[in-house]
């Protein structure tokens, strides 16, 4: 087992005290935003722990969870906590409605996907994330070494594609880019504008790093599934283990308590407006 | 005496919960760190969205 493989073993010790530290936040202050990151947070849990599993062998409900949870739901689901704790509008129950029937429905489309998976092509000496997608070979370009070709009809053109687990045309993989982006831009640019109004205001420097430290980390696992779209799949787990360590530790820096000048009720949270 | 340990105890409270005076960290590295991460999220966006709108073949 390489190091590469390890990786996530690691990454689902540190989400798993993560998701647990903050769902107990949740159950304590029952605040929506907590369990909101909570859950998102447990969904990048499974993802992680699917690619530890899938690094030692097969199993297609394993690979169902690694895909929906780990690449397609998570970054929208903590994202939308990140929402909840920067507005309390109502409009935010409507955005829950559309992330849930979402989510549902690309669990549907996934499910629709089970019967069609490339199952032979799987090997537990390649990550997962190199080996999940079919690829078409652009005209000229050749393919990787050791890597399983096919020609097909795609869109009405005739194809030499890469062999991936999830054959071509796959509808879920449709719905990735709708998460990742509103995921990317409420988590990222939720802790960017977080710390932007902390170091605007001069107050709380705990919130400030603590908001560049989870920007930081949610851009780095984002980084390293464009790469993986891409086809540098390699990158993955190491950019899901920065990620993890960084928003990890950017949520305890913020969440410390700051010493104030009148005493009152210790409150902790990641940022407020 | 203890008014005098009194107020420079807050001053020091104050300041802990104070972005520090002309700090090199806060003061240039932060917003730095800020606009080059928000370029990189809007990069990462529109790769996103030319996956979803074929510009970006996968």
């Amino acid at each position: 087992m390489s190091v590469n493989q390890l990786l996530p073993f690691f990454s689902t010790a540190i989400m798993l005290v993560f998701t647990v530290y903050v769902l107990q936040r949740y159950f304590v202050r029952r605040a929506p935003y907590f369990l909101f990151w909570g859950i998102g947070l447990a969904m990048f849990g499974v993802g992680s722990f699917a690619e530890a599993y899938l690094s030692l062998t097969w199993n297609k409900w394993v690979f169902f969870a690694w895909y929906l949870f780990g690449a397609a739901l998570n970054a929208g689901w903590i994202g939308h906590g990140t929402l909840y704790l920067l507005t309390r509008k109502k409009w935010v129950h409507g955005v829950t409605a559309l992330l849930i029937l979402g989510s549902l429905y690309a669990g549907y489309l996934m499910l629709q996907a089970m019967p069609k998976l490339d199952e032979a092509v799987f090997t537990p000496k390649k990550l997962i994330s190199e080996q999940y997608g079919t690829k078409v070979l652009e005209p000229g370009e050749t393919p990787p070494a050791g890597a399983q070709t096919q020609t097909t009809t795609y869109r009405g053109e005739q194809v030499t594609a890469v062999r991936g687990i999830l054959p071509l045309g796959t509808s879920v993989r449709l719905t990735t880019p709708f998460f990742n982006i509103y995921g990317l831009l409420t988590l990222v640019g939720g802790a960017i504008w977080s710390a932007y109004l902390f170091w605007r205001k001069r107050v709380l420097p705990n919130r400030v790093i603590g908001n560049v430290l989870i920007a930081a980390g949610a851009l780095s696992i984002g980084f390293a599934s464009t790469l993986t779209r891409l086809g540098y799949g390699q990158l993955l787990y190491i950019g899901e283990l920065i990620a993890a360590v960084l928003m990890f530790a950017g949520f305890l820096t913020a969440a410390r308590p700051q010493p104030t000048e009148e005493p009152q009720p210790v409150k902790v949270a990641l940022a407020v407006k | 005496m203890d008014e005098a340990n009194r107020q420079e105890r807050m001053s020091a409270l104050r300041q802990k919960s104070h972005i520090p005076q002309q700090s090199m960290f806060f003061e240039k590295i932060v917003p730095l760190l800020l606009i080059v991460m928000g370029i990189i999220m809007a990069g990462l966006v529109l790769f996103a969205a030319g996956v979803l709108l074929g510009i970006v073949r996968f």
